[in-house]
């Protein structure tokens, strides 16, 4: 499963953000996108989940030389800040998401299951969701997104805002779900990025470029993408 | 000094132009037509830089115009008994008592302060003694000219209305001076437009005297008033002194701006609070539903307070008035015949009061920044066929809400027609059942659909929309002026009940048509 960017353009008034992007995401692989602030990282993500209209280009999947257009069903998109329906509980939220997704989803286990997965402890199951602190919103938000098994997930600096122990498990998660689908993996944070991800891409001018490694030890391989960066935003 | 004063006047004027620029920015159409780079044209500048002088201007004039003539002239001609001149000397000496307690005009916690003060670290005395200066200012000459037109028209003598913009100053300055010296020597922080209770139990003493005291026959006599002003105005040179030789100002806005921006700090989190608030901790709260009916049912219980809870304490306040009306027939059977004769000519007043008991804003506000703001966020939840569905139940819900208080007014209204005397066209009572529950179902309809085609908000719970906005309004002018509607029940009835089914119709077919695009955050 590839997702194909054909000369996707997207400019605010007279900002052009995104500059005829043509890439080629494939499966199987965490993606790191890297970006300086302002470069276009959301709206990225934003036209991909649809959000917002692309000035002009497309994108598609393309299964097995299928080509087919990208559905909402394709995509999961965990944002950097939480959201969570706040007057549900923890498990009001997973059981009103199954119930509705009963047919898309194979092999509905037992709601505790799911909060095993992410280990949500027992007592905050059954508490409202406003009051769950940022860390546990983000696992509630990070496990509907999983559940779904979405072919294409957008994490946009989803790591931010957790303990580290926290961040390690989703770490860890992300590395066993990344079979199978394509992961684009947002942020600010270069070791994050070059821990986790297979590949480095930047998003620079207004375009998507991957960084190769090639024989660089890491070192060597920071001080590229920093320079590659550098060139960004001075223009 | 002078430097002072003229930062102080350019950040304010700066601040304002550059709200009145984001003001026109967000006008539909309008929007359009400007260019990102707005801030800095400068024919744009330029005419904010108009509206601005003129706002200052307005502002100053027209509440003082608005003030004493809402507050004493238009009040002042209900009582007619009292000699005229004495009546106006009398209240405005009451409301003014009032005033300088409630706004001394140098402890107003506003941006502008903050960022002079403290951003731009501006001398916190002379900043403040500036901005004191040109309010008090502002008020004397609001004062002088409207004091004089209005006080002079009530037959006041020239002398005593040029005394009283003096007795103002010297009032305000008073209770200023008093905070300051209370924060002195006992520490106490300062806090305008908030009172205590003793604040407030004063506040409503003095409306009593100010309009009570004419209503039981007893005016202060004018000599006793420019005796009680004459010795304000002196009382307050100790004042001017402190306030001049006051140093701690720094300190004493460091106190009350720190209150005020924690406001703005948490701005965010306070409303987020609000509406979490509104979210029953209830844990015996549980529904045996499945899918978006379990999403609802859970919505709405846990949203009583907003929703049934309210409806019903409504719906309880009609029945008692309607209760009430027809106890009233029967103590006073006088009142029967002009009682039919509203009803049958004064049901586009309807109108309004289903506008406002209509629960239909509080809860598209509730499901948003309770429920769609994260949802929305969710691919599966914006699948057109789940927010069809789910805009059915919200509809069904918000209508059985808005139908109890509807249905108790509806038949309330025609019982008391009956009692009234009844009527020779029995259609009336089924119009007077069916309008006001047609009007109930028109809001309903009316705001969930609007919020479904212009889904306002956007991730960070702002308001993106002003068109969402202006419909809003539109709404509000229209209702407030069918009033004007003189109109027989049975035409405007009729007329009523066929726009809201036409009107369901359209907006049912639109949203199915666009609320599947148009219902998702605004980016």
């Amino acid at each position: 499963m590839k997702l194909v960017i054909e000369n996707l353009s997207k400019s605010f008034e007279n900002k052009e953000v995104l500059r005829d992007i043509n890439f080629i995401f494939e499966d199987g692989r965490i993606y790191g996108l890297l970006g300086r602030n302002g470069s276009g990282k959301t709206t990225l993500f934003n036209c991909l989940n649809r959000d917002i209209k692309v000035n002009s280009g497309s994108f598609y999947l393309d299964v097995n030389g299928q080509r087919r257009e990208v559905t909402p069903l394709d995509i999961g998109y965990v944002l950097s800040t939480p959201t969570v329906p706040e007057f549900l509980t923890g498990r009001e939220f997973l059981k009103f998401f199954l119930d509705i997704n009963e047919d898309s989803i194979n092999e509905i286990k037992p709601i505790d299951k799911y909060f095993d997965l992410m280990s949500i402890e027992p007592d905050d199951r059954d508490k409202l969701l406003k009051d769950y602190s940022d860390g546990m919103k983000n696992k509630m938000q990070m496990l509907i997104n999983i559940i779904a098994q979405p072919n294409i997930l957008l994490l946009d600096e989803p790591l931010t805002s957790l303990d580290v122990v926290v961040a390690e498990e989703m770490k860890q998660l992300l590395r066993t779900l990344k079979d199978d689908r394509i992961t684009i993996f947002s942020t600010h944070i270069m070791d994050l990025a070059l821990d986790l991800c297979d590949v480095i891409v930047l998003l620079s001018h207004g375009d998507l470029e991957i960084v190769a490694k090639e024989n660089m030890d890491s070192q060597e391989f920071k001080k590229r993408i920093l320079a590659a960066l550098r060139e960004d935003g001075h223009e | 000094m002078n430097k002072t004063l003229r930062m102080s006047f350019s950040l304010k004027n700066t601040y304002r132009v550059n709200s009145i620029l984001y003001s026109i920015k967000q006008i539909p159409l309008i929007k359009k037509l400007l260019p990102a780079t707005l801030y800095s044209v400068h024919g744009l500048k330029v005419f904010a830089n108009i509206i601005s002088v003129f706002w200052e201007i307005i502002s100053g004039l027209l509440g003082k115009l608005l003030y004493i003539l809402l507050m004493v002239v238009v009040t002042g001609g209900l009582y007619e008994a009292a000699p005229k001149d004495r009546l106006f000397v009398h209240m405005l000496l009451f409301l003014s008592i009032i005033g300088a307690i409630n706004n001394t005009y140098m402890f107003n916690p506003t941006r502008d302060k903050y960022y002079a003060m403290f951003l731009m670290r501006m001398d916190a005395k002379e900043y403040t003694l500036i901005n004191y200066g040109y309010a008090m200012l502002k008020m004397f000459v609001g004062f002088l000219i409207f004091g004089v037109i209005f006080g002079i028209g009530a037959g006041v003598p020239l002398l005593i209305c040029i005394l009283f913009p003096f007795f103002v100053a010297g009032l305000k300055m008073t209770v200023a001076a008093y905070s300051l010296q209370k924060y002195k020597k006992k520490g106490i922080s300062i806090k305008e437009n908030t009172l205590g209770k003793p604040g407030w139990v004063l506040i409503i003493l003095l409306l009593a005297a100010a309009y009570g005291l004419p209503a039981a026959g007893f005016v202060l006599p004018l000599s006793v008033a420019v005796v009680f002003m004459l010795l304000t105005v002196l009382a307050s040179v100790p004042s001017f002194l402190k306030i001049l030789s006051f140093k701690s100002y720094r300190e004493v806005y460091q106190d009350i701006l720190n209150q005020f921006l924690n406001q703005i700090d948490a701005a965010k989190k306070v409303k987020r609070n609000m509406h979490d608030k509104n979210i029953s901790a209830d844990t015996k709260i549980s529904s045996g539903k499945s899918g978006f009916e379990y999403l609802n049912e859970l919505f709405i219980k846990r949203h009583q307070n907003i929703l049934w809870k309210s409806t019903k304490k409504i719906t309880l306040v009609c029945l008692c008035l309607i209760l009430g009306a027809l106890l009233a027939f029967y103590l006073l059977p006088e009142i029967k015949d002009k009682t039919n004769e509203l009803l049958l000519t004064y049901l586009p007043y309807m109108v309004i009061v289903m506008y406002a008991i209509n629960r239909g804003t509080g809860f598209t506000t509730a499901l948003f920044m309770n429920c769609d703001h994260s949802l929305l966020t969710y691919s599966f939840y914006k699948q057109p066929k789940f927010i069809l569905k789910l805009f059915q139940i919200r509809l069904r819900e918000i209508m059985k809400v808005n139908l109890l208080p509807a249905m108790v007014i509806g038949i309330g209204l025609a019982l008391l027609l009956y009692f009234s005397g009844g009527t020779d066209n029995a259609l009336n009572y089924l119009v007077l059942i069916m309008s006001v529950p047609a009007l109930s179902v028109f809001f309903s309809v009316h705001y969930l659909t609007i919020y479904y085609l212009l889904q306002p908000y956007n991730m960070g719970t702002e308001m993106k929309s002003a068109t969402y906005q202006i419909v809003h309004t539109i709404t509000y002018v229209v209702c407030l002026n069918i009033i004007r509607f003189k109109m027989m029940t049975i035409v405007f009835g009729l007329t009523t009940i066929t726009f809201c089914v036409l009107y369901c119709i359209v907006a049912s077919v639109l949203v199915y048509k666009f609320a599947p695009k148009t219902f998702r955050l605004r980016v």
